[in-house]
Parts: C-alpha cells; sequence; structure tokens
C-alpha cells in the first residue's frame, strides 16, 4: 500500500513542476458516440450556414444564430420560414459545448445531439421535415462525401446532421472577456466595473469585506460562472400569476408537467450578453438597463418566483455599474471572424 | 494527466480497503444502496407543493434543499475502521417531482460482519474545497454550478423557500440561505449497527428534518426579521446557528 502511494505521489510531484493555474472552464464532455473530428466539425459548421435544412432552402441555423449577435438574432422572439414567427427568443450559443443539464428555454433537449434536430421540423422555425431534408442532402454529392468522411460508411441521416451541428457548436468558445483578462490579470476593472463586479456576485454581504454595507445584486445565484448560468430553470418575477396555471407560456412546465413549473424557464448564460440583446425568453426587453431594473423591482408574484429575486435597492450609479460589468462579459475576439 | 492522478489519489482511501479484511469475508465490487431522505417536521419533505407550518405562526413552501456529503464511508463494528463509500456526493430536492426519497448505488469492496453505522462530512471537505470546478469533468458532482468564487469556495448546503408571514395565501417572502465554508464543516456520525453478508445487505436510510435545521432545541431562526431571510458567501455567520442545527439533524434508519 505505501509503495503504491509512493508511486502516486512522485508521479504528482512530477507532473506539478511548474505551478499550474487551474484551467479557466471544466473540461468539454464530448460523447462517446460523437467524438469530434476535424471533418466532423468541418461538416457541422457547413450545415449550420446552410439553408438546406429548411423547408424552402431560405433558414439556416446561422439566420436565428448570426455570429456577430454572439448567434442570436436581434429580435425578440425568433422569426422563421415565410416570416413565422416563434414565441422565444433566441438563445445564444456561447460556450454551449460546456452544458450538460437539458437546453432550450423550456429544456426540451437533453444535449447538443438532440437540441439540434428540433428545428428542422418546428413550423415557425425551419418548416419541414427530415425526410426531405435527408433526401436533399443524400442528393447533393458534395455533402455525402462529406458525411463520408466525418461518420465513415452509412449514408446521411438526421442522426448524423445533429451529430454534425454538435460537434460545431462544441467549438463556439469565448474566453476572451474583459471579465477573463482581469481574471488572468491582464487587464483590471474601471471602478465602475469594479463596482458593479462587487454588486454582482454580492461582496456587499462580507461585514469584514472592502465593500462591506453594499448592496447584493443576487446575481450570480442563478448566473453562475464561469459560463453566468446555473443551467436550471427559474421563475425570475416577469409576470404576476396568483394562479401557476395563469401563466401565458407554461415553459418549463409545458415539457415537464409540473404545474409547479409553470412560468419557469432556462437560466440564460451572460457571456457576450451585452450582444444579445433583446433579453428574457420572450425578448421582452430592449435593453441591459431595464434588465437590471425589472431585477432591482424584485419583480411580480408568484409562488414559484425565485426566492433570489427579491427588491434590491440599487441606486442609479449602482444599476449603472451593473451593466458596466456586464459589459465586461463581452468578448470581441468570438465574435470576429465568424 | 494531472486529473487523472488527482482521482487516483482521491481514490486511495478506497483501495486501502482492500489489502487487510482481518481474515474476514470481503464483498468485492458489492453494491450498496443508501437511500437519502428529506423530511420536513418528521413527515417527507415536498418541494413546491405542500405548505408548512413554522413556530413563528407563518408558513412556507420549500423550493430547494440539498447538501454536499463528503467522505459517506461505513464505520466497522469496532468504530476504528471505516470503509469509504464516497469521496464527494450532493443530494438534491428541487422539484415538484422530486421523490422525497432519493437513492445512491455505491460499489465497493468492504468485509462482511456487522457495522456500527455510517460516517460523513456535511459539505466540501477542506482537500476538495480548495480545488476548482474547472479540475473537473463538466458533468462531475462539483461542477452543478455551486462553486461561489476563489475566495468563499463551494456552497455546501441550500435552503430556499417562499413563506406566508402574512395571512394573505401569497407566499412572497423569499427565504434563501447558502451555507459553506471550511469552518463549517462538520463530521457526522450516524450509530446505528447493522449487517451485511454475502447476499444481503440492509436498506440504510439517511434522513435529514429541514425543519429541525430552522427550529430545534428551543432555538428558532426568525425569518420575519428581513436580515435574516437570506445568507449568501459573506454574511455565514447569520446561518451559523441554522448550520449547526443542520448537522445535528441526521438520524439514520436501518430495515
Amino acid at each position: 500500500m505505501r509503495g503504491w502511494c509512493g508511486i502516486f505521489l512522485l508521479l504528482w510531484l512530477a507532473c506539478n513542476d511548474a505551478p499550474d493555474a487551474p484551467p479557466e472552464f471544466a473540461a468539454i464532455l464530448y460523447p462517446a458516440d460523437n467524438p469530434s473530428t476535424a471533418a466532423g466539425i468541418a461538416l457541422g459548421e457547413r450545415l449550420f450556414f446552410d439553408p438546406v435544412l429548411s423547408a424552402d432552402s431560405t433558414i439556416s441555423c446561422a439566420s436565428c444564430h448570426r455570429p456577430e449577435r454572439a448567434f442570436t438574432d436581434g429580435r425578440s422572439v425568433a422569426v422563421g420560414l415565410a416570416g413565422r414567427p416563434g414565441i422565444r427568443n433566441t438563445p445564444g450559443l456561447t460556450n454551449i459545448g460546456y452544458f450538460h443539464h437539458p437546453l432550450f428555454w423550456d429544456g426540451r433537449a437533453d444535449n447538443l445531439e438532440t437540441q439540434a434536430l428540433h428545428p428542422v421540423g418546428t413550423p415557425h422555425e425551419m418548416g419541414g421535415d427530415w425526410q426531405s431534408v435527408v433526401a436533399r442532402l443524400r442528393a447533393d454529392a458534395g455533402y455525402a462525401e462529406a458525411f463520408q468522411t466525418a461518420f465513415g460508411a452509412g449514408g446521411t441521416d438526421s442522426i448524423r446532421v445533429g451529430r454534425a451541428l454538435a460537434q460545431y457548436q462544441r467549438t463556439l468558445v469565448s474566453r476572451d472577456s474583459k471579465y477573463d483578462r482581469v481574471r488572468r490579470g491582464e487587464a483590471t476593472y474601471t471602478p465602475q466595473e469594479a463596482l458593479g463586479h462587487a454588486l454582482f456576485f454580492d461582496f456587499g454581504d462580507d461585514p469584514g469585506g472592502a465593500w462591506a454595507g453594499l448592496p447584493t445584486a443576487e446575481c450570480a445565484h442563478c448566473h453562475t460562472p464561469p459560463h453566468f448560468t446555473n443551467e436550471r430553470f427559474e421563475n425570475n418575477g416577469l409576470d404576476a400569476a396568483d394562479d401557476l396555471a395563469a401563466f401565458t407560456d407554461p415553459g418549463r412546465g409545458a415539457i415537464s408537467g409540473n404545474p409547479y413549473d409553470y412560468g419557469r424557464f432556462r437560466t440564460p448564460g451572460l457571456r457576450n450578453v451585452a450582444l444579445t440583446a433583446p433579453y428574457m425568453h420572450d425578448g421582452r426587453m430592449a435593453t441591459l438597463e431595464e434588465v437590471v431594473d425589472h431585477y432591482n423591482s424584485g419583480g411580480h408574484y408568484a409562488e414559484n418566483r425565485s426566492p433570489n429575486v427579491r427588491p434590491l435597492g440599487l441606486d442609479a450609479e449602482q444599476r449603472e455599474a451593473l451593466v458596466a460589468f456586464l459589459n465586461t462579459l463581452t468578448d470581441s475576439t468570438f465574435v470576429a471572424g465568424r | 494527466m494531472k486529473n487523472l492522478l488527482l482521482l487516483l489519489l482521491l481514490l486511495l482511501p478506497l483501495t486501502g480497503c482492500l489489502d487487510d479484511d482481518d481474515g474476514m469475508e470481503t464483498l468485492q465490487d458489492a453494491e450498496l444502496t443508501i437511500a437519502f431522505r428529506a423530511e420536513y417536521g418528521g413527515e417527507p419533505l415536498h418541494i413546491q407543493s405542500e405548505a408548512y407550518g413554522y413556530p413563528t405562526g407563518d408558513s412556507l413552501k420549500l423550493l430547494l434543499f440539498q447538501y454536499y456529503l463528503s467522505d459517506l464511508a461505513l464505520n466497522d463494528g469496532s468504530g476504528r475502521r471505516q470503509y469509504l463509500l464516497s469521496d464527494i456526493d450532493l443530494i438534491r430536492w428541487n422539484s415538484a417531482t422530486d421523490d422525497p426519497t432519493q437513492e445512491r448505488t455505491y460499489t465497493v469492496s468492504v468485509p462482511v460482519g456487522t457495522y456500527q453505522g455510517l460516517t460523513f462530512g456535511l459539505g466540501v471537505k477542506p482537500t476538495l474545497n480548495a480545488t476548482d470546478p474547472s479540475n473537473f469533468p463538466a458533468d462531475y458532482v462539483l461542477n452543478e454550478n455551486e462553486f461561489w468564487g476563489p475566495t468563499t469556495r463551494y456552497v455546501f448546503a441550500k435552503i430556499e423557500a417562499n413563506a406566508q408571514l402574512e395571512e394573505d395565501g401569497r407566499y412572497d417572502t423569499g427565504l434563501s440561505y447558502h451555507m459553506g465554508s471550511d469552518s463549517l464543516y462538520r463530521g457526522v456520525q450516524l450509530d446505528r449497527s447493522f449487517t451485511i453478508t454475502d447476499g444481503s445487505s440492509p436498506h440504510l436510510t439517511i434522513v435529514v428534518d429541514v425543519r429541525n435545521a430552522l427550529s430545534s432545541n428551543g432555538q428558532t431562526l426568525d425569518i420575519t426579521d428581513p436580515t435574516k431571510q437570506a445568507v449568501h458567501g459573506g454574511n455565514q455567520q447569520v446561518a451559523s446557528g441554522v448550520w449547526h442545527r443542520l448537522s445535528r439533524s441526521f438520524r439514520l434508519e436501518v430495515n
């Protein structure tokens, strides 16, 4: 036993000859049945930007997930085939490969592979069907070869389309915002950003800390670093509902069948949030200032409102500081050149 | 490579159980299931769907209850030797559809015989609390978005509820107790003997009562006091009573 300990310790010390900082993020999980490859990623990127997946070849993934907007579209709700409006705001894709809990605002997909299958057949998104899409892809010699290269024999099917799109989306990694650079010691916050940072992370509740007495903005309970989401479903007080059945959009409840989930939506990640306006699951808020004002108010009553959504008492300077901090989450290198 | 080595080091205590069984028959790679039940006032805890009375005369609905436990282990009959079941785990109730009783199955190698009980540490043990979530795979139990930050580290336990403080039918006062720090880490010993034999193992249930964490032994957290309705990283002192009561609210059932 002691011998084993010695071997392990020697190996450990050998691997620790340099004082490495911990990695910024936990490693992306690559599914065993869909390991990423260069060919798979290239195919996924090609599919992502190709309207071939829609019924009339007018809508691609990138029609709503526009790279320059951190893979959102600037609209309140997505607009799909023939101008049909959807019901939800387009979620961003920043660092989506790191998430391991259900995706979409309502959590209807367990992972990226299955998420990618949904829009094709949704009438207000791509408005088609997989049978037609697969037929078109099989008829295209270039795609047939690309699928062969990426996945080997077996041809083209919806599962492989989903896998290729998932592989591409796992490359959408943002790690060079000012927030990241400050953490790495490569930059410093302005006084306003530093105040916003302290508000965001509730530094004010440390009676012995430098920010003692500062109000707490309660943000990080749900918008938890490093990706600024807890990947869970919350009611953030957007709508008043004395009766939970009164929510016009049941959100997570429509998927779980649990009435106590009505009005709950997946907490979005905030990386690049300044690029992803408008905000909330239905895009009802045009600016980050409106968002901060909402949370400062404590939101509207429903018995499943998150206990962490409460009146904050932030003054104008503090609200502006919070917005300034949120702007430090922008990674211009992430959106440039895609 | 380093992550692999870290994992191997974390598993060392488990391998330590394999090299000396004092002549007793050892079950190799046996599956042992431990149940975890949450209660409120002695009744199974139902998230959101049940309104619970509170000693101040108010009522509340729980939205979240969770805790980390470290080094869950069996104590042998002498009480001197432990057999590690789990290095770290997170037990969470946050949905009305959650069963008040959750189960975890551990693969262990343990001698057959009589055991004195179970031990664990309530919270994230200091050696793990010193590590960052990014040191682990994205779906590891320490990557459940329960990390406050570089100085305050992991949230060991959470109790979240909405309380009705007036008789108006509205559960509109949020209660949010997020607790954790190295100084709060507590060892819990649950003494209740049981016997493991080849072919059968006892049904062990670790029970914890949330109400007792908020109010027991003549001490009650005043949820009507706005200064005591939320505890986060820096103001752990407010929750010290809750934490100490929580650590004493566990019991072991053997069936």
